[in-house]
């Protein structure tokens, strides 16, 4: 397992790669108790597009993230910033592109997801399900995923 | 991917597109292959698609209807879809499961491959999968009150099946640790119509 690592350039340099915990959250058109949350801070969101949330897509969205009580000095990236994302167990990698604010990272500091020895630290992204289940099953929850800009 | 399950998996997912298009000896392999977990289906990976892009590989709605090993799907953007369910697709519904527990009116996600028909042949499907962010306002018994943006939820606790994941430690089945006031993650299967799921998976903090 290896150590969690520094994350203070993430916030200096968007182009850093790092390695995060990631879940999966539904938006659009919904069933159940998805079928609330809308188009979400872009408004463009859809459950069936290759899309995520950040945590500092705004300086609203940050005031509700803020990523930065768990050390987490993530750029503020908008609405529509591709990432590369790689499921660490998986090892597949998709693209994806801001389409809301989330998750909550300060709500979860410390939490890690390891897997083949390396470890996602803090949640830094969430995932639409078809983009998270293209790299782990929508039952796990959370997965570790390895993000580049 | 590289080595060899990676080649198996490809090689599993060609299989399942043929059991859907209707070769016999395929349809017998498939079945033999047996269920498999999702993530080895997942493991195949998606066609490269731009950041943004809708995946036509993946579909979501409510079953209106059940023909054969055919889901009839209504996408709640109103695209209808049809499914195809082989022997070695994945199914989860509260835990994997089989594809006779699929009844209509559950939601889904699917993943797999588009086929030319325009049909998708299923490598994976999650019947009734919710992912809640949620605050405990109350614990009962067999019981969990949930506060989801404002909306309540009840969360009911399946007895051989609910756990808990403390602080990112190992799934266990005592649920005592849960604390009114706190924020969890619940990963359920949502009872459809109704303002309830019955619970997988409770990530809190202890």
């Amino acid at each position: 397992m290896t150590a969690p690592e520094p994350r203070g350039e993430l916030g200096v340099n968007p182009l850093t790669p790092f390695t995060s915990e990631a879940s999966w959250f539904c938006c659009g058109a919904a069933w159940g108790p998805c079928g609330a949350h809308g188009g979400g801070a872009c408004g463009t969101c859809k459950s069936g597009s290759m899309q995520c949330a950040w945590p500092n897509a705004s300086a609203a969205c940050f005031n509700e993230t803020r990523p930065d009580t768990c050390g987490d000095g993530l750029a503020r990236l908008g609405c529509g910033h591709g990432f590369s994302v790689t499921g660490v167990c998986s090892g597949t990698a998709i693209s994806v592109s801001i389409a809301d604010c989330g998750p909550n990272t300060q709500l979860w500091c410390g939490e890690q997801t390891c897997c083949n020895g390396t470890c996602g630290t803090d949640r830094l992204i969430d995932l639409t399900p078809a983009a998270f289940s293209a790299i782990a099953s929508l039952s796990s929850g959370r997965t570790a995923v390895s993000v580049h800009s | 991917m590289s080595g060899s399950l990676g080649d198996d998996l490809v090689g599993r997912r060609r299989f399942l597109t043929s059991a859907v298009l209707g070769s016999v000896a395929a349809v017998t392999g498939a079945s033999m292959l047996g269920a498999i977990t999702p993530e080895a289906a997942i493991a195949v990976g998606p066609a490269k698609l731009a950041a943004g892009a809708v995946d036509p590989d993946f579909a979501e709605g409510r079953i209106t209807g059940i023909n054969g090993n055919v889901l009839l799907v209504a996408g709640s953007d109103r695209t209808l879809q049809r499914i195809h369910v082989a022997g070695a697709t994945s199914v989860w519904k509260l835990r994997t499961t089989t594809f006779e527990q699929a009844q209509v009116g559950d939601g889904l996600y699917a993943r797999g491959v588009r086929l030319g028909d325009g049909t998708l042949a299923a490598d994976a499907v999650w019947l009734n999968i919710v992912n809640l962010d949620v605050r405990i306002t109350q614990i009962a018994s067999r019981m969990l009150h949930l506060d989801h943006y404002g909306n309540r939820v009840i969360g009911h606790v399946v007895p051989g099946t609910s756990a808990a994941v403390y602080n990112g430690t190992p799934a266990v089945s005592d649920l005592s640790l849960l604390q009114v006031g706190r924020h969890a993650q619940v990963i359920g299967a949502w009872r459809p119509d109704t303002s309830a799921v019955d619970i997988s998976t409770v990530y809190a903090a202890a």
